[in-house]
Order: structure tokens, then sequence, then C-alpha cells
């Protein structure tokens, strides 16, 4: 495993820093090498992008959001990593199929290559349901991961966000109901 | 299967009486075996449960009659699973103090850095130091 890292973090140096989704079976050391090496020191709060979202639904409504959220263009330059989480239809419990999803994301967060660094987690839905609905449940959802992750794993929360972004910063905005947008975000914001 | 949970039971009994033994899980291997022997109950009894806050754990236990006795039994396994991983991640820094001061003196703390040292120092540093790092599942 250290062999492996030294080299991830190498390479993780040359890769764009863009997110990426795991086309094989996900792994811990995947996850680790995604979000370690956070080099900015870029000044967002969870509570700005929260706001942001939140902002951008009463200042462009309707059915769709027309644009990206301006904070998104700085946290795109972050180390990340986009999950699928899957939950109980129309709720914020997960599901036993992504359990072991969201230990793996405990196991990475523990160990000393991550500890002490402060993450966001971001919860994204698909466009289908109204704009209020999706930002309310992905809220709900990144809280609940959260929640999973401090209290079931024992990862320090004070270094935890959780963020709701609905279908305001959609992944594939071409395709808005693709299942694609659905995803759970970790970013890296670095030692605070 | 029998036999490694009597394994694992054992060593997280002599792991609490501080005795030196083989291996803990880390906590994706052991979340995953809530969800294989108590998946099916939980969709059946606790959908509206919380992995978080010990919701699930309650509405298994509450459910007891209900849910199969392999959920029964492994739901108990895969918290003293947890908790063994913790306890070892918690006790690796102290294990390996002398072998930092050592052998990682200047190393900047943070980032892994310090881990990165132990690991690459690894056939010089302590017996009880590899192990707790083998332990906490830092290897």
């Amino acid at each position: 495993m250290n062999r492996f890292l030294l080299a991830g973090a190498a390479a993780a140096l040359l890769v764009s820093t863009t997110a990426s989704f795991s086309q094989t079976k996900l792994s811990r050391n995947e996850i680790i090498n995604s979000l370690q090496g956070a080099q900015q020191e870029v000044d967002i709060s969870a509570d700005a992008l929260q706001k942001a979202a939140i902002d951008n639904i009463q200042k462009y409504p309707g059915a769709n959001s027309p644009n990206s959220l301006p904070l998104a263009d700085k946290l795109a330059s972050l180390r990340q990593f986009n999950v699928e989480i899957t939950f109980h239809f129309d709720s914020a419990n997960i599901a036993p199929e992504s359990y072991e999803t969201v230990g793996l994301i405990a196991d990475a967060l523990h160990t000393p290559y991550l500890a002490g660094q402060t993450f966001f987690i971001v919860g994204h839905t698909d466009a289908k349901g109204t704009r209020e609905y999706n930002l309310e449940l992905s809220i709900k959802r990144a809280q609940a991961v959260r929640e999973a992750l401090v209290t079931t794993f024992q990862v320090p929360g004070e270094y935890l966000f959780a963020v709701g972004l609905g279908e305001e910063q959609l992944r594939d905005p071409a395709n808005p109901d693709a299942a694609v947008n659905r995803r759970v975000q970790l970013i890296n914001l670095g030692y605070k | 299967m029998k036999f490694r949970k009597l394994a694992i039971a054992t060593s997280i009994l002599l792991l609490s009486s501080s005795a030196a033994f083989s291996q803990t899980v880390g906590f994706a291997e052991a979340i995953k075996m809530l969800a294989a022997s108590c998946g099916k109950d939980i969709h059946a009894h606790c959908q509206s449960a919380s992995l978080a806050n010990n919701g699930i754990m309650t509405c298994l236990d509450k459910n007891q009659s209900k849910v199969s006795q392999k959920c029964n039994a492994d739901r108990v396994v895969v918290i003293g699973l947890i908790q063994a991983r913790l306890a070892a991640q918690a006790e690796v820094a102290k294990i390996c103090n002398r072998d930092m001061a050592q052998y990682c003196k200047g190393v900047k703390p943070g980032a892994g850095h310090m881990l990165r040292c132990l690991l690459k120092a690894q056939p010089s540093v302590s017996n009880k130091c590899n192990t707790a790092i083998d332990l906490a599942g830092y290897r």
C-alpha cells in the first residue's frame, strides 16, 4: 500500500484535479489518492456554498437552473471525488447496498494522509422534480452521510461539512435527468 | 465462517486485555458484513432507520424476534470489529512515538509524512510499532 500511495501522490500532481467516477470496484486507496495532496488555500465556507445554491433558485426560478454556481469554479480546482450512494426511495436513509461505500470513505478519512483536513460532503440530485425539493433532499442526504461518518465510524465531526446543491450544479447539464448527476461529492479543503 | 467469527471474537477479547493479536478489519469490511447479513431484514423492518446514531442497530434489536439468526449474531460482531479498528488507530501514535523520534526526526507532521517515513523504515522500526501500524490498517 505504501508504494502505491507514494506513486499515487506523484501521479496525482501530474493528472488533472477534476472529479472522476470510479469505473471499477471502489477502493479506499482510490479515494485517498483522489483526495490527498490538497495544495491550494481556498477560502470558501460551507455556509457560503449552501447559500449560493439557495440564492440561485431565488434569483433564477424555473424548472431548471440556467447556469452553474459561480463558487463552483473555485471548487473545481480542489482535490475531490464523486461516489454514488443509494438511499431508500424519497428518503435520506442510506440503503444497505451503500454501507460499504460509506465505510470506505471512513477508512480513507481515518488514514494519516487525510486526517485533520477539512472536507465538504456535497449532495447532488438529478433534475427530476422541483429545484426546491431537490435542494432539500440533497441537504438531508449529505447530512445523513456526514452523520454516519461521524457517529457510526467516529470520523471527527469538526472537519466535515454537509452541503446540498440539489440540481444546481449538474455533472452533466446536457442530460439533466441522467443518473450520473446523482452523486455525493467529497471535496478536500485542506488544513484550516 | 464460524471459525473465522470465533477467531475475530477471540481477537477482540485479547485486544481488550492488551495482549498481542493478529488482525483487525477496516470499516468498509465490517459494515459490509452488516449489509450482507442484515440487508434483507433492514429492507423489511428498518427502512425508516438511519445508519447513523445507532438507528439501524436499535431497529434490528427492537425487531430481533423477526430478524434472521445470522443477522442477530453478526450485528454484534460488526460493532466489535469497528471498535477494534478504532482502538488500534487510537494507540498507534503512542506506540510508535520512540520509532518516530529515532527514524523520522525532522519529518513534518501532517498529510501522512510521518507514516510514510515509518513505512519506509519498516525493516528498522520496532516490532510493536510495525504491528500497531498493521492493526490500525495503515500499511
